[in-house]
This record gives C-alpha cells, structure tokens and sequence, in this order.
C-alpha cells in the first residue's frame, strides 16, 4: 500500500468491507472512484455521510452513454474530515429513467435532481418538486440528451439573417479548380466538418 | 444602546473626496487607448493570407465566412477566398489569429463600431479596414497554437548507411504519426499541387484519428501505388503546405509511408481497400510499360471491368521505381507487394515481352481496343566530351538498373558524378554504398540543383562530396581506354539578363584535373520510339523527345494514349500515376461511350 | 390576528448586481413565508454547446459562466483537461495563474461591495467600487486584451507571457487598493447604516452550513475555517503564506467581514507571486486544436472562488470534444436551496441584501 495515500486507502477498505461488490479504487491524491451498481447506492450515500464523514455533497452531475443506452449518475462527495473526494457512479437505464432521490441526505440534492429531470428527464422519486427548472414550455426531448441536435433545433426555431450565402468552402473551391472527385467514404474525414 | 458615533460620523468622509480630479475619463471629449494586447476588430494581411480557411473552421461561433474577393483568385498555394468576420457573432477570443498558419490574420485596438444597419457588421478584415494594420494589437507570432516544428523523421545515421542497402529512413512509430497528423489544419491547399490531387487532408485527419486502414483505403481511391510515393515522392504538395508559411511543412509522405505500410502483405492490403471490381464490360486494353503511370491505368480499368494487359520488356514491374531508384529508399518487397496486389485484383502483366521485338505494336493493336504508351526515358544523354566512351565512363541510368538488377559493376574507389538531379544524387549515394569515395560535379550552385533537399542532404551526411560550379571538359585515359581523370573547370555565374536563372560561365585558365576510377554521367535521358511503326509515328505529334496528348493523355490517335516521362516534363512517379489516371478517364470515355464525337478525339 | 399572505415577485432585474433571477416570495405583511427560486434567464445551454465544440473551443465559453469572476472557470477546465491528460504547467506559469485567480478574487470583491452597499442604500461606495475594479480591469486588459472575458487560462499554461513592467503596474496597483480599503472601512464596514442592516440578518445555522453544502465566504462566516486554497493546494498555493479568516455569526456581517479581510489576503498573495514568480516557458503547447484528442478519462477539480468552492467535473471519452463538462458553482446551492431557506423569516428588504451576501449569481445556476 503507498504510504502516501494512507487515508485514502484506508477508505477504500472500509467501502470494500462494507460493500463486497463495490469497485473502489484510488484516483490520485484526495481522490477515490467507486463504482456501486444502483440500487445500492442509497445505502451507500447514507452510510458515506453518516459513517466516513463525506458530509458534503460537492457535485451531482450526470452523463449520457448513449451508446451503452445509460446514464451515468455520479455523486461527488466531499470529507472535510479526511479531506478526501468520493467520486461515487452508478448506471441506471436510459430508456427507463428512473431513480431515487437523496435530498434527505443533502437538501441541495433536489436542486440537482430537478435539473437533470429537466435536461435528461430522468425521474427521481420521493423528490416532490421536479418542477420546471432553469426551461421555460420546454417541448422537445430533454436537452442535454445526446441525441438532441442543437444545430437541428436551432436551424428548426430561428432563422438566419440574410447575407452571409456567399460563403465559400476551401476544399470545395480547390476541388473545383483541381478537379479532385472525394469519395463518400473519405468525406466525413474532411476537418471542416469540426462542427 | 450605545450610539454608534463612530459608525454615524465616519461615513461622512466621502466628503473629503470634493474637488479632487475624477478618475473617469471624459468620453467623447477624452478617449482611453486599449491596451497593447487589446483584442478588438480584425485585421488580415491579404497578401500574406492563402484562404487556408482554418480561422473558420476554429471560430466556434461561427461568425468567420471564406468569401472570394476581388483582386484574388484560386491559384496554386491559395484558395483566393479570404475570411470575412460577422461582429454580430464574434466574441473576440483570437483563437482564430492563434491558430492562423501564416500569421495574416492579427486583431486590432479597434473596438468601437456604432450603426444601425447590421449589414456593417460584415468586415472583411484587411479589406474594409487597411488602416488596421497601424493599429495591430493581438498577434500570434510566437504564441501559435500551431505546431510548427516536424516530428523528425528516424534515420540510419550516415555512417551506418553506407554499409548496406537497408532502407535509410525507418518510419515513424504510430505515436510519431499521430502527432505529426495532428500538425496538420486540413485545409486542403495541398491538394491542388499534387498531380493526382490526392485527398491529402482526408487520411491525414483518420491517421490522426487512429484510424489507419481508412487512410489507406482513402489513398488507394486515387494512387495504386500509395507506398512507393510514402517513401519517394517529390511531395509537391509539402511545398504549399499552409503551415509551410512559417513553419515545416506536414511530413505528408512520411505519412503516407506510415499509413500504407501498415498493410503487411498484398493480402492484409486487399482487404483493407476492399475495392469494388465491376463486372467485365468486354472491353480490353494494352499497355506498353509496366512503370508507375502504366500500373495505375492498369489497375484502374481492371476494376471497371476492362481486360488489360500490360507488355513489360523486363523480368520486373516498376520500370523506373524498380530499376531507378535505389533499394535503400524503395526496397524490393515493397515493390513486389504492390505488383502482386495489382495482379490479385485482375491485372495482367506480360514480362520480358519488349513491343517492337517479341510482339510487334501492330499486333497489340489487332488485339486491344485502346493501347496506352508508358515507356518512360530508358536513353541516357550523352556528356558529349572526349574520353566518353573510355572503360569506366557509365551513364547514371545503367548503373542504377545494374546494381538494382544486383548485377556487379566495377567502378573502382574513386567515383565523380556529374549531374545535379536526384538521379545524379542516387548514383553518387549507390556509389558511396559500393565503397567508393564520391564527388558530384554541377554546373551551377548547389541550391539549382534540381534534386531534393533532403536527397542532397542525405548525401552529404554519407559522406559525398559535392561541387558545385564545375563543368566537365574531358574524360582522361589511359593507354587502355580506361578512365584515369576527368578535367574541370570552374565556373562563375553569369545573371541573366533577361530575369532568368543565372548561368555558368567557364572562368579561364581556371582548369582541374582529378583522379578517378570511374565517371557517372547523370545528365538527363530521353525515349526510344522506335518500336512505333512509320504510319502512327506520322500521326501523332512528337515535340522535343514528347508526345503531344489531350487532358485525357490522348494522342492525336484517338486509341493510342500516353503518358509520363514520354508525355510531361516533371519527370516523377507521381505525375506519371496522374497521366495514368487521366488516361483512365479518356480511355473510360472512348469505350464506354456509344456516341463518340470527332471520330474518337474527346475534347 | 394572522395576517394575509400576499405573492410578491422579486426580480427577474438585477436586484443588486447579481444577475437576471426571480424569487416569488409569499409575505405576511414586512415577512417572508415562503421563497421559491426560479431562473431561466440567463441560461445559455453552455454544457450542451461543449459538447458540440472541440477542447479547445470550450475555454472561450467556459469564462463566460460567471461575469465578476471568470478565471475560475477557465482555470478548472485547464486543471481539469490537464489532469486526464497528464499534462505538465510550467512553473512560471502555475505563478501567472495564481496572480490572475487572485486578481479576479480582488475584482469580484470589489463588485460585491458596490452590491452589498448598494441594497443597503449606500450609493457612494458602488461608484467608488467599481471605479476602483476597472483598475485591475485595466491591468486584465493589458495581461490578457480582454477586461472582463480574459480566456486566458487554458490547458498547458497561460496564452500569453507578462507583457513588458507588468509587475510593477501590479504592485503599484495593490499599493492603490491597499490605501483604499481604509476608506471603504469608514464608507462602508464603520458605517452604522450598513452594521445594521448587516448584522444579525440572514443568518446561516452553524450545524447544519458544512451539511447544506455552504462554501466561502458564507461558510467561514460561520466560523468554520475551509478554503479550497489550504485543503487542496492547486497551482502554488502551498508555497504561498496566507491566512484564512473566519469570523463568527453567520450573518451578513459575519460574511461581509470574511470578505474584507480576505481582500488584505489577496493583495499579500500577489505581491509574493510577483516577487517569488520564475523565469521560464508559460505554456506547455498542446497539440493543434483542430486535432486535440483528449484520452478518456474524468477529473473533478475545484477552484475557491470568490463565492467558495467552485467545481468541474469533466469527463472525456477519448474524442475531439468534450464527453461532459458539468459546472457545480457555489450559487447553484447558495442561490437555490439555501437561499429558499433562509429567505423565511427574513424582511422584503433585507431579500437582496442577502441574495448579495450569499454571492448570488444565477449565471452560474443555469450556465
């Protein structure tokens, strides 16, 4: 065991011992992940804050993997104790979006979950107040969603003032001069496509 | 409770702030100068801009337009658009001036712009406010977000290299390409100056990504012979290259090198590729030589279904790259890699069949609908000196297919080269291999000497000699006919009056004798045309040792099409795989199109 | 007898330097009931743009998030790219970034106190106050060319080296604020109006603030001594000597004080960067920006702003841009949760008092 991370470590066994299926591992200095598959993490959180004295919920924040069809809820959890950050995952089913609320255990929770009902409409029961947040009449499918296109939502919604249509392309200008013919495979390797 | 007096009194001595100068400054009357890094409104230096267009790829917010404006048009090495900045969308980060590769493009101290017409929001920088360029504010030099240092290239050290003929340069790891990719702006530029207008950018951005084989497969789209221009083209291209303006150009070849050897074998390369074959369309070609330009028209009309042939006088596929250049740029296996996945593709190759000796041209003609000339220039100048055709006296061109051949040539330890092109080069490098001290003699400087820089360079760290402003005047020998020395003498350069390049004048008296034990003549060659029967000989046209063809490298035959070293002046494998594959869209059009015009003659 | 509750909409202006946000109070005559946040209105989906944008496309927005103060922002998204990376900061640089935190630290104060004093009715020290900022501004200007939107920290160090007798404009600069801060003390701090409009006002329960997730000058308001700079040095904070101040109460005051004397901290910070700052490279190139691909991996990092701690989780996956970028800025919690709660009890007019204390910035609420 590295010495320097002694607390850390430390911490870490005491998850593993008290949850057998927890992946916890150090990051770096002051920093431990552990991965909890989701219905355990309510016993976890409670059990983080009341028994490792992580009293301080510094983050909730939440990925799309829309390729694994998941959201990833990561709870970031703070130790002014041990001066150590919990960074604590779970996955939960996209399509199903369904969890539940902590903002027993931190009241700045809810705040949290609200948001993330709004952008990834993920429902957290218990939390009574999954109002309508930072939108307004908000009708498409929740924002930060990955397969929403903000590009098609803007191109659909507003309009773009007149008179930038003269705009040229550099590859098409010297494709054209050249008479360079870019196959379609090759073509979603061209940079200008950055946006 | 206590009064605060304190508390009451101690506010009041604001007061003594009355009459005391103000620190705001008195707009309009008064104005304030923005700081010396102050990033207000544009300014391009339109002359030093390419239209790269990598500002408007940067900009996030997409206020940054490429427009073509007056005075600029697309020429090779710039794209004859210029940015125009939408101030209604700028919010003046300057990544656009961080990562502009020539360092036109600069943000000024201007800031204020009051109307309310938002068309005068449009500025074309450089255009709509020349006085900007009084007034520059953020610049990036020196602080570029661009990398413009190359990742070296790893080589066998010069004194290793002389040992062998291993290849000198050994490739880039996959970390060193990666990076070197990611130099790269994509904007395009390149393209234009490569004869095949290869799509440089495109497998420049999947080796970046990581993703090799679609590089590969990107540039088989347009070359066959992908990884013989990874290791020896004359990379055309790298001399316009955007980052090229002030910096070293991206190692596209090396990149190129990189990507195509990750194909191992003729196999692994086939199914990387994976090109669509069509089915026969009952058409068939032949092909007289199987040098770059005839293998690229052969491969090409193999996949549209053509049935072609190809009538190679040699026992190998390659013409110049195989007997040309030396092993230790091009190795054999990489040769024979290439050929062998042309022929797995449908390809056909007749060896030791010369035209005009084992098949006449008449025949071939009875046999094939189309017939495409790539013979190259296998006829070697002459110096045109005395002793020339003493023992020991070669010309460039025979050597090199000799040592390629790996037949034994006697040239003993004392070699002089004469001649500044890379062929001359290559001569002096095989010369040093052998084991003989070398000297190149060029009549002019050494920065006209036609060969790449690096190839000079090369030769130099092997140990080559080279001098430059001597001009050969005789081939001394002895009572044997075999070359004892060669007598020189130095020349000066003469500008030229007329604005060309200056030319070597013979300084008087000036005379040097040195001796050697053989003489390379490396002055240029030209075509032999003389399996082609009388009749075609009249009807095409032959100008200065070159047949005159069409954009589709048709000659004044409409069946007989030609190309490379007998059709252009650039004298490369690249341009020879752009004449082939020119010619591949001519002779697609002769045949396949029922309505021919002109009797055959397309344009 | 009860009285009648009455709806009454505070906001969505400005009330008091603080950003467009709404609290819809419930009063029962002078008393609040019930507060309910609500913002919107400054939402500028910067989250979801990132994810658009390439790594380095993202530092010009990310500065955006927060007015008063940027550099947090950029400097947690550059600790934050740097960490997944492994990418090492030059010394000189980590230097340039402290005197840049601690600069915008100063500026942000000084805007704080314009607001404070301002809903306190006291309308000589916004003048004076924001005056006095556009002299650092100034110095922003020259450092970085731009006053409030300085993108200038960004992953591998800083975008441009000190220009020529920077550091003496510095120090001269401090020496200017430094002889200030006794006039603010008789303007504002002395000042009987504003002690009692401070003191014993929106007071935050010491037990329960580490559980709410307070941070700052809020909690150290409360006598408990956390600050992001000594828990978890970034940059040189280690080799730096400051203090952190408390004070006691958890009121306005208590916070307002914090405030104060952490400006003294600043300006003693400064002078030790500039005097002890190394020669040297500044940035530590990343590769070009149109090919940056950030390896997988995710990093939280925290910066103490002026408002406390502020966070970024960031998670790549490997690609061009950006997989999340998740900004956690105090007022997500101080403007929402907290504010809500000790809204109640509290007078109408004391709303934006405490709004301002509590470093209310709704920018940062909704990015």
């Amino acid at each position: 065991m590295d010495k320097d991370f002694i607390n850390e470590n430390k911490t870490i066994e005491e998850i593993k011992n008290t949850f057998h299926s927890a992946e916890a591992k150090l990051q770096r200095k002051n920093r431990i992940i552990v991965k909890l598959r989701s219905d355990l993490i309510p016993p976890f959180l409670s059990y983080a804050k009341n028994y490792l004295s992580f009293d301080h919920l510094a983050h909730f924040s939440c990925v799309d993997w829309i390729e694994d069809n998941q959201f990833e809820l990561v709870y970031i959890l703070y130790s002014y104790e041990k001066n150590i950050i919990a960074i604590v995952k779970t996955r939960i089913d996209r399509e199903k979006a369904e969890f539940v609320t902590v903002k027993h255990l931190w009241r700045q929770a809810e705040t949290f979950e609200r948001e993330f009902h709004e952008m990834y409409g993920i429902n957290f029961t218990g939390n009574n107040r999954l109002t309508e947040f930072i939108l307004e009449d908000w009708d498409d499918i929740p924002p930060m969603r990955r397969d929403f296109d903000t590009m098609q939502y803007s191109k659909e919604n507003f309009y773009t003032r007149p008179g930038r249509e003269d705009a040229q392309d550099v590859r098409e200008v010297i494709t054209k001069k050249s008479g360079e013919k870019i196959p379609d495979f090759a073509k979603e390797f061209s940079v200008r496509k950055l946006k | 409770m206590a009064i605060n007096l304190k508390g009451i009194v101690s506010p009041y001595n604001a007061l003594k702030q009355i009459g005391r100068k103000p620190h705001t400054v008195q707009y309009p009357f008064q104005k304030k100068e923005a700081a010396q890094r102050y990033r207000g409104f544009h300014y391009n230096d339109l002359e030093e801009c390419i239209g790269c267009g990598t500002c408007a790829t940067i900009c996030q917010n997409e206020a940054i337009d490429m427009i073509f404006i007056d005075g600029f048009e697309t020429t090779s090495g710039d794209s004859g658009l210029r940015p125009r900045v939408d101030n209604g969308r700028c919010c003046w980060c300057a990544l656009c001036v961080d990562s502009c590769p020539t360092g036109s493009l600069s943000l000024t101290k201007d800031y204020l712009h009051v109307s309310d017409d938002p068309d005068t929001f449009l500025l074309v920088p450089g255009l709509d406010n020349p006085e900007g360029k009084e007034n520059l504010s953020w610049i990036s030099n020196g602080n570029s977000l661009l990398d413009y240092q190359r990742i070296p290239m790893p080589e066998l050290e010069g004194k290793e290299r002389v040992k062998s003929f291993a290849e000198v340069v050994l490739g880039y790891s996959e970390d060193q390409a990666r990076a070197e990719a990611a130099r790269c702006v994509g904007c395009g530029i390149c393209t234009d100056n490569c004869p095949v207008h290869m799509h440089i950018p495109e497998y420049i951005n999947a080796i970046a990504r990581g993703d090799d084989e679609m590089a590969v497969k990107i540039i088989y789209d347009n070359n066959p012979l992908g990884e013989t221009c990874g290791k020896v083209c004359t990379r055309r291209c790298e001399e316009i290259c955007a980052v090229s303006k002030r910096g070293e150009p991206i190692a596209i070849r090396w990149l190129k090198r990189y990507a195509t050897e990750k194909a191992k074998n003729k196999d692994i390369l086939k199914e990387i590729v994976n090109p669509t074959i069509l089915p026969p369309n009952g058409h068939s070609v032949g092909i007289i030589g199987a040098g770059p330009g005839g293998l690229t028209v052969g491969y090409y009309l193999a996949l549209r279904g053509f049935d072609v042939t190809i009538y190679e006088a040699k026992d190998h596929a390659g013409g110049m790259i195989m007997y040309g250049i030396p092993k230790y740029r091009l190795p054999i296996d990489s040769i024979d890699k290439q050929i062998e996945y042309m022929k797995s593709i449908g390809v056909k190759i007749l060896f030791n069949t010369k035209v005009g000796k084992d098949i006449s041209f008449n025949e071939l003609k009875q046999k094939h609908e189309a017939i495409y000339i790539g013979i190259g220039f296998e006829v070697p100048y002459k110096l045109g000196i005395k002793g020339e055709d003493a023992e020991g006296s070669i010309q460039a061109i025979n050597f090199l297919r000799a040592i390629n051949s790996e037949k034994h040539v006697e040239i003993g330890d004392k070699v002089v080269v004469v001649g500044g092109g890379n062929v001359a080069i290559d001569a002096a490098r095989v010369s040093r291999r052998l084991g003989a001290e070398v000297t190149i003699l060029y009549r002019r400087r050494v920065e006209d000497m036609p060969a790449d820089w690096e190839e000079i360079e090369g030769a130099e760290e092997e140990g080559v000699i080279i001098h430059p402003q001597a001009i050969p005047l005789e081939i001394i020998t002895d009572e044997n006919n075999k070359v004892k020395a060669i007598k020189y003498a130095n020349a000066e350069m003469i500008p030229d009056p007329k604005g060309g390049r200056p030319r070597p004048k013979i300084i008087e008296g000036d005379e040097h004798i040195i001796e050697v034990t053989s003489v390379i003549a490396a002055i240029g060659q030209e075509a032999d045309y003389s399996f082609l029967p009388q009749e075609v000989l009249e009807s095409i046209e032959i100008k200065r040792g070159r047949i005159v063809v069409n954009e589709y490298q048709q000659t004044k035959l409409p069946w007989l099409f030609a190309g490379g070293d007998i059709a252009n002046r650039r004298a490369d494998a690249i341009s020879a795989i752009a004449d082939g594959y020119r010619a591949v869209k001519g002779i697609e059009m002769l045949l396949l199109n029922k309505e021919i015009k002109n009797g055959g003659r397309l344009n | 007898m009860r009285e009648k509750e009455t709806t009454l909409y505070f906001g969505p202006q400005h009330p008091g330097i603080t950003g467009n946000m709404m609290v819809k109070l419930k009063v029962a005559g002078d008393t609040i009931v019930k507060a309910e946040t609500h913002v919107g209105y400054l939402h500028r989906a910067f989250e979801k743009l990132m994810e658009r944008r390439t790594w380095m496309q993202s530092f010009p927005i990310v500065c955006r998030i927060c007015v008063p103060e940027p550099d947090p922002n950029e400097e947690n998204l550059a600790r934050a790219v740097e960490e997944i990376e492994g990418r090492e900061v030059p010394e000189r640089a980590k230097y340039i970034r402290v005197m840049v935190l601690e600069l915008s630290r100063l500026a942000a104060y000084f805007l704080w106190m314009g607001g404070q004093s301002g809903t306190a009715g006291l309308y000589t020290v916004p003048q004076w106050s924001v005056g006095d900022r556009d002299y650092i501004l100034d110095l922003f200007e020259e450092l970085t060319g731009g006053r409030i939107y300085h993108m200038y920290i960004w992953a591998g160090g800083v975008r441009r080296d000190l220009p020529e007798g920077f550091a003496d404009k510095v120090l001269k600069t401090m020496d200017y604020i430094e002889s200030r801060l006794p006039e603010y003390d008789k303007l504002m701090f002395d000042n009987a109006i504003f002690q009692k409009r401070a003191q014993g006002i929106g007071v935050i329960d010491k037990d329960k603030a580490l559980e709410w997730g307070v941070v700052g000058p809020p909690l150290r308001g409360c006598g408990i001594k956390h600050d992001v700079r000594k828990d978890e040095p970034y940059e040189v904070y280690d080799k730096l000597d400051f203090v952190v101040p408390t004070y006691e109460g958890g009121d306005i005051w208590a916070r307002a004080m914090v405030r104060r004397k952490e400006m003294e901290q600043s300006i003693s910070i400064i002078r030790q960067v500039i005097e002890k700052m190394p020669g040297g490279e500044y940035y530590n190139k990343v590769p070009t920006p149109l090919n940056w691909f950030v390896p997988p991996g995710e990093a939280y990092v925290k910066t103490e702003s002026a408002r406390g701690e502020f966070g970024y989780y960031v998670v790549s996956d490997g690609s061009l841009k950006p997989r999340r970028v998740h900004v956690r800025g105090p007022a997500y919690v101080h403007g929402v949760s907290l504010l809500e709660n000790i809204l109640v009890g509290a007078n109408i007019s004391d709303v934006a008092m405490i709004m301002n204390s509590l470093g209310v910035c709704p920018p940062e609420i909704e990015r």
